[in-house]
């Protein structure tokens, strides 16, 4: 037999009707840390969740940021959206199949990926490159620093609103790409430096273009600069926001433009010297004031120069072999090695072990933009959200470098 | 440096307006080609000498050096026994190297209990052999197998795609396309009613209800426990005298409106035995 | 049938010639019985027709407008960029705008969950509202406004600040923290620019002692000096900078700011009802051009005053059999005319090219005559002309500053438009009445 179920009604005298604090659920405890951050939101605050699908996010970077109307309290990257264990997979791969793998870590600026793994492979076989090969390498690395840093350029412009610059931009880095495809065969990911060399002799297509190129690099990349470098709108947001003080920036491990910024001359082309920099002649531009503004500035000035490294490259560039004699099989003895370029973003460097096997028994991978993406934290707290975005552009991280 | 306020922003637009009436950069993709630098490595072919012949032998070599795995093979032999794969590269024995498959992040197969776990496949290489390893024989093969067998277990299955080239996956289709393929050892058993209102009459609802009660299973539906099956005949409708069951295909003579109920106890405790 | 063996052009003429025929007999027959009441009752109700006339003719009007200023935008920052831009739709791309439109109609009409449904569906509705209606009070020429308000400017400003509603709607509905970060920024900044925007024209209404833009552009008429522009050159400024933060374009185009709030307020918006934001942006774009060449560049006025209105009467009607030979002969006659002293100039140049220079001579000169009967015959036209210059040029500047100059940050143009363009245009209001104070 079954009862009818009726509805409970107030009118019930059965049911206890609850006082009104036990309507409302108890306080949720916190699973996760950044659940116990929502939970300790204070009045007025919010989380807005950037990327990793955002407009102005370099790659595939999340920003967690904690806002008070406009203004940043606290920010929060979240890092590990392109992660594929490159340094795993090196160890897995042999020597020069280990080059491919770090080749797109920056893909901005490929080269000083390979350079690091090259020079650290290198000083592991114990070989010397030849005069030609470095001289190569010297020229295709600063070409690959202008087109990075002319790319910054527009990127900067682009994320502070300017829609321009990033076009003219992307004409000089195509310019450049397209001379470095016809020298290496790619124009992205090159795969050009080989351990001890270079994967083949400068053609007469990639000298012709870089002529026609250098005759007026100079005069256009000035003329694109001109657009934002004295505007009034770019000088005022970008002046005195996200200033980095020399003290925090050698504690935190800065390198590159942005530690040059803040007035450290420290250029690993100089004071610890690889292939034939020694020889060239070459300021290292700083400036003191370590804002977004010097961060750009001090780029811009490094592009003018790269573009003298150039020019004495190109007249006293030697003949001969551009490849050393190696076996077939790299099989370096055990030991380790540590090989380090300095890079369109900073030091970029690598750390390999061998066992004596044809595979790196152990790599480790340094990259700047790593270092360079826990200073956006620091650098845009208090500042407004638009800001945010200033910051990250003028410390140009790339994330294939970050994730790894 | 003291500047009119402004004149940045002047100079700026001047700039642009300059470049207005400038050349432009833009290459009309479609209608106008770039130039492919002849050092580009962009796309993977095979060359042919000036017969139009293949220069690949086949030695694979590429295919191992190559650090990130893009290139990926098959071959054909001198008997014309394999066609030339193109597809994933799990399909191809041949690209099972150990190494290659742990570098991709594929699950390297255990010898030990790859091993412990195949059956005798001497049949099946027989069977094989027969028919020179040639894919286009596969119901041949598979037919020999199973009388070897009694069914086609999977193992043998996987053997017969490694060898010939055939996919596993269009191994097994062919396998299951055909009714008198099986898988499971001993064949499929089914014990159909007909459910005609004569049959119902004569006392099938009767049979049926014992039998479903019996085997705790519904109609149309196997019985967990055994490869019986109980159906429903399609309505046969002629003057029956007794309910129609058919087993395995064989209508059974012996049971009539009276002792149905009987019967169909009698059959289910010969099954359940 | 014979259906799928017809031609797309068939197909549309088997379709829209029945409908047709059939219409317009109806139609026929409609104004025939009813014609008499008709006329009479469009008699009586003259304002009522005429006001639904023009709210319609406005609303159309705003359609075209939008599609040609999405059409500059693309092509003139493509130019400016060094890229050529849409160039695959129509003569150098110039259909691509209606294209977008079209697919922006056919896209889905997507609500996500959790909005605030009767607001998000009506934020659209009331921002494209706001700018069209704007349009009627522009005096596209002396008698060519939808609306001659007395107190059109007062209109203007009290209707275009409707716009910033259908914002805050949009961002407060969507339920999306960017969207109402767009919202807020959109609400600060029209509140702040405002006020020196009106403060900017009271020394307009000080000189012209009206509030009526016919009266006003009427007022400039004359020569070149007598627009504002250069009658009041502090306040021109003023009020280009504030109603570029008013149609929220670059350097002031926080609202919707990329880089920062993905779309501000439009972010969760899809399909037409986003196209209607985008229409009414370029809308307001076209608006507070019109309005500040009717404020400051004397609207449809000639830049300079021709000393001559030449009175041309020819009845063509007198001409009788001879026009349709003349109008054949003409341009034979005329291109022969021209061809000739260019085929003899030099013997380099072929036939076909100096027939073809001789017709291109006579094409141009035929055109600049009738350009000019017409200005002769029909003021309204050259009018509406210069007025439409004017607007187009100042639409180009707009585009050109977009692509050329960073975004300004929102504190910083805030702080502008009270710290710097407040003052400004207080003291272009004081030294303007003082002026007419002591001239007077």
């Amino acid at each position: 037999m079954t009862t009818q179920q009726t509805r409970p009604s107030l009118d019930d005298p059965r049911i206890a009707i609850p006082s009104t604090s036990e309507w409302y659920e108890p306080a949720p405890t916190a699973q996760t840390e950044r659940q116990a951050e929502f939970l300790n939101l204070r009045d007025g605050e919010m989380f807005i969740n950037m990327g990793p699908q955002h407009p102005s996010t370099h790659g595939v970077l999340r920003i967690v940021v904690k806002v008070n109307g406009e203004q940043v309290v606290d920010l929060d990257p979240v890092l590990g959206y392109l992660h594929r264990g490159v340094e795993k997979l090196c160890e897995n791969a042999d020597y020069h199949q280990a080059i491919c793998y770090t080749d797109p870590l920056e893909y901005v600026a490929s080269l000083f990926c390979e350079a690091a793994p090259v020079a650290a492979f290198e000083k592991l076989m114990d070989v010397e490159v030849p005069r030609r090969a470095q001289y190569i390498r010297v020229l295709t690395m600063e070409l690959n620093r202008i087109a990075s840093h002319t790319l910054f350029q527009g990127w900067m412009a682009l994320d502070l609103g300017g829609i321009t610059p990033i076009l003219w931009s992307f004409i000089e880095r195509d310019e450049i790409v397209d001379m470095l495809a016809a020298l290496t065969g790619q124009k992205l990911l090159y795969n050009y430096y080989r351990i001890g060399g270079v994967n083949g002799d400068l053609n007469h297509e990639f000298m012709s273009r870089l002529g026609n190129w250098m005759s007026r690099a100079a005069a256009q990349i000035d003329s694109n600069t001109g657009l934002i470098n004295e505007n009034e709108l770019f000088v005022r947001r970008t002046r005195g926001l996200g200033t980095l003080d020399q003290a925090t920036a050698l504690r935190m491990g800065v390198t590159g433009p942005n530690l040059r910024a803040t007035g450290v001359p420290f250029d690993l082309r100089r004071d610890h010297p690889y292939l034939v920099y020694p020889e060239l002649e070459f300021n290292v531009p700083t400036r003191d004031e370590g804002d977004s503004l010097a961060r750009y500035m001090v780029r811009i000035d490094e592009i003018r120069e790269s573009i003298r490294i150039i020019d004495q490259v190109l007249h006293e560039m030697p003949d001969g072999p551009v490849m050393a004699k190696l076996p077939r099989l790299i099989r370096p003895r055990p030991g380790r090695a540590f090989g380090a370029v300095e890079g369109p973003r900073g030091a970029y460097g690598v750390y390999a072990i061998s066992d004596g096997t044809d595979q790196p028994f152990r790599m480790r991978i340094h990259d700047p933009s790593f270092v360079h993406l826990q200073l956006v934290g620091p650098l845009t707290r208090g500042n407004l959200i638009a800001d945010t975005m200033a910051v990250m552009a003028s410390l140009d991280p790339v994330m294939g470098g970050v994730d790894k | 440096m003291a500047r009119i306020p402004g004149s940045g922003i002047i100079r700026g637009m001047g700039l642009t307006l300059t470049r207005f009436f400038q050349p432009k950069k833009t290459v009309m993709y479609p209608e106008v080609k770039p130039d492919i630098p002849p050092r580009n490595r962009g796309r993977l072919e095979l060359v042919t000498d000036e017969r139009g012949t293949l220069k690949c032998e086949t030695c694979f070599q590429c295919a191992q050096a190559c650090p990130i795995e893009c290139i990926d093979m098959g071959g054909t032999d001198t008997k014309g026994r394999y066609a030339v794969h193109w597809g994933p590269a799990e399909q191809y024995a041949e690209r099972r190297e150990e190494s290659a498959m742990r570098r991709s992040g594929r699950t390297v197969s255990n010898a030990a209990a790859a091993q412990a776990s195949t059956i005798d496949l001497r049949p099946v290489e027989a069977a094989l052999e027969r028919v020179d390893y040639d894919p286009h024989h596969m119901l041949q093969i598979l037919e020999a197998v199973q009388a070897a067998y009694g069914h086609l277990p999977v193992d043998a299955l996987k053997r017969i795609s490694r060898a010939t080239g055939a996919w596993y996956a269009m191994v097994y289709g062919t396998a299951t396309f055909y009714k008198h393929l099986s898988f499971e050892p001993g064949r499929n058993r089914t014990i159909a009613v007909c459910r005609c209102a004569n049959c119902l009459v004569a006392g099938a609802g009767r049979v049926i209800g014992t039998l479903t009660f019996e085997f705790g299973t519904e109609f149309g539906h196997a019985i967990p426990w055994s490869n019986l099956r109980l159906e429903a005949l399609p309505s046969h409708l002629p003057d029956a005298p007794s309910p129609l069951v058919v087993i395995d295909g064989e209508p059974q003579r012996d049971l009539s409106s009276r002792n149905a109920e009987a019967w169909a106890a009698a059959l289910a405790g010969r099954y359940a035995a | 049938m014979a259906w799928s063996r017809l031609t797309p052009g068939g197909r549309a003429l088997a379709v829209l010639l029945p409908i047709l025929s059939i219409g317009g007999a109806a139609l026929t027959a409609l104004l025939i019985v009813a014609g008499p009441f008709i006329g009479a009752t469009i008699g009586a109700n003259l304002p009522i027709v005429r006001f639904l006339a023009a709210s319609v003719i406005t609303f159309l009007v705003t359609v075209p407008v939008a599609f040609l200023l999405i059409y500059m935008e693309m092509k003139i920052i493509a130019l400016m960029n060094l890229r050529i831009g849409p160039d695959r739709i129509g003569p150098a791309g110039a259909v691509m705008s209606v294209v977008h439109g079209l697919k922006v109609l056919m896209k889905e009409d997507f609500t996500p969950p959790s909005v605030d449904v009767p607001v998000f569906t009506l934020a659209p509705v009331v921002v494209y509202l706001a700018s069209f209606m704007t349009v009627m009070v522009i005096p596209f020429a002396p008698d060519l406004t939808s609306a001659g308000l007395e107190f059109g400017l007062l209109y203007f400003f009290a209707i275009g600040g409707l716009g910033v509603v259908g914002l805050m709607m949009a961002g407060w509905s969507s339920f999306n923290k960017y969207s109402l970060l767009g919202g807020i920024r959109a609400a600060a900044q029209a509140i702040s620019y405002e006020i020196p925007l009106t403060l900017s024209v009271v020394g307009i209404i000080i000189l012209t002692g009206t509030l009526s833009l016919p009266k006003i552009v009427e007022a400039q008429g004359g020569s070149l000096l007598d627009w504002f522009i250069f009658r009041q050159p502090l306040a021109a400024i003023i009020f280009f900078i504030a109603i570029t933060a008013e149609a929220n374009r670059t350097p002031f185009d926080n609202t919707e700011a990329d880089q920062e709030i993905v779309a501000g307020f439009a972010t969760e918006y899809s399909g037409m009802r986003f196209g209607f934001f985008f229409f009414a942006e370029y809308v307001n774009v076209f608006i507070v051009s019109a309005l500040f060449s009717a404020l400051f560049l004397g609207g449809s006025n000639a830049p300079i005053n021709l000393p001559f209105h030449p009175e041309i009467n020819v009845n063509l009607g007198s001409l009788g059999v001879m026009l349709p030979i003349l109008a054949g002969l003409a341009p034979v006659a005329g291109t022969l005319l021209f061809a000739a002293p260019i085929y003899m100039v030099s013997s380099k140049i072929k036939g076909w090219q100096a027939l073809l220079g001789g017709f291109l001579i006579f094409g141009a000169l035929s055109t600049a005559a009738i350009g000019f009967w017409a200005w002769a015959m029909l003021p309204p036209i050259a009018d509406l002309l210069f007025f439409l210059l004017k607007t187009f040029a100042l639409i180009f500047t707009f585009v050109w500053m977009r692509g050329t100059l960073p975004r300004a940050r929102i504190d910083q143009l805030m702080g502008f438009a009270w710290k710097w363009l407040l003052p400004a245009s207080l003291l272009n209001l004081f030294a303007t009445a003082a002026a007419v104070l002591l001239t007077s």
